[in-house]
């Protein structure tokens, strides 16, 4: 409990200075069109990364890929796709998880 | 001043209120997220008010919940808010009328209030009272979906109703719209790679997203690069 409050107040720091610090100093740099892009590329990255790291589990020393939380990637994905819209696309993914783990396992 | 002020209001009204409800679903999944990384219903409400960012908090808790410590999650969020350096930086004129209120208004800075107060500030010229009441109701839709989310999360067995399967389409859901063009559908995959190798080299390390983090957007420039110096 206290490590979470600690957590939220860390958060909270970095997360404000980074917003003053732009607003305040940076517009005064002329600043470089590929640091721009990299800033723009992180957040799809370390999104990626945590999703991979969802759907393949450290299992016994080696890595091992579970179906149900592919399937609701999946499913989710091709959702979002079609109608555009955010929860309705999260709620079809993970009951097309809770549907295989059901059935099949 | 006033009837430019009341116009400002409901500009801002009728285009924040669509983005709002977004805003409200990725914060009901962080409600419901948050309770499955044991944070109470008033730690997890907390965070929404002490920190009111989509992307910082959904990274938090899926680290947490993937068993990552507390330094790994913080430089993790303070790569994912470089972008926010950016988005202050080019809102800065649009926002100096407010003067002293301006360190206030930083609290909003984000994703989707960038969007909408860069394109106001193009129309119409700085509006600091535009930017304020857009980000007043993502603030107000942000605080009350986490309580949502966080009332849903307690009720349900986490087990029986697949909430740990929300995280992975949480992501999904966050990811697929966004990849459009070369360079960020290379970066997506990059990081994919990475993540894979990176896994089967040392399976549950730490290190592994900040490191994707940092890595992954290098191929995302090179094919912009390459892109640029074809066409």
């Amino acid at each position: 409990m206290l490590n979470q409050w600690f957590l939220i107040g860390a958060l909270a720091l970095v997360t404000y200075l980074s917003r003053v610090i732009g607003l305040e100093f940076m517009s005064r740099w002329k600043m470089n069109p590929t640091l721009r892009l990299y800033f723009n590329y992180v957040p799809i990255a370390i999104i990626a990364a945590l999703l991979v790291k969802q759907i393949v589990l450290p299992f016994h020393g080696g890595l091992t890929l579970s179906i149900p939380v592919l399937l609701s990637c999946i499913g989710t994905a091709v959702m979002i796709l079609l109608t555009k819209r955010f929860l309705p696309s999260v709620i079809v993914g993970v009951v097309i998880g809770v549907l295989f783990r059901y059935f099949f396992s | 001043m006033l009837h430019r002020k009341k116009s400002a209001l409901k500009t801002a009204g009728a285009e924040a209120l669509p983005l709002a409800i977004a805003i409200a679903a990725y914060g009901m999944s962080y409600g419901v997220l948050a309770t499955q990384v044991n944070f109470t219903l008033l730690t997890t409400v907390a965070m929404s008010v002490f920190v009111f960012s989509g992307s910082a908090q959904l990274v938090a808790v899926a680290m947490l919940a993937g068993g990552a410590g507390t330094a790994s999650v913080l430089l993790t969020v303070i790569l994912l808010n470089l972008r926010n350096l950016l988005y202050g930086a080019a809102l800065s004129e649009g926002l100096a009328p407010a003067k002293k209120w301006t360190r206030l208004l930083a609290f909003g800075i984000s994703d989707e209030p960038f969007v909408l107060a860069s394109a106001r500030f193009k129309k119409v010229g700085p509006d600091p009272f535009y930017f304020a009441v857009v980000a007043g109701i993502f603030y107000i839709a942000w605080i009350l979906a986490a309580l949502f989310g966080a009332l849903i999360g307690n009720q349900l067995d986490p087990q029986k109703w697949g909430l740990d399967l929300a995280f992975p389409a949480t992501f999904a859901a966050l990811l697929v719209p966004g990849l459009k063009g070369k360079p960020v559908i290379g970066t997506a995959l990059a990081a994919v790679i990475l993540t894979l190798v990176m896994e089967f080299i040392k399976p549950g390390n730490e290190l592994t997203i900040i490191m994707i983090g940092l890595l992954a957007p290098l191929v995302g420039l090179y094919l912009h690069r390459r892109g640029r110096t074809h066409a």
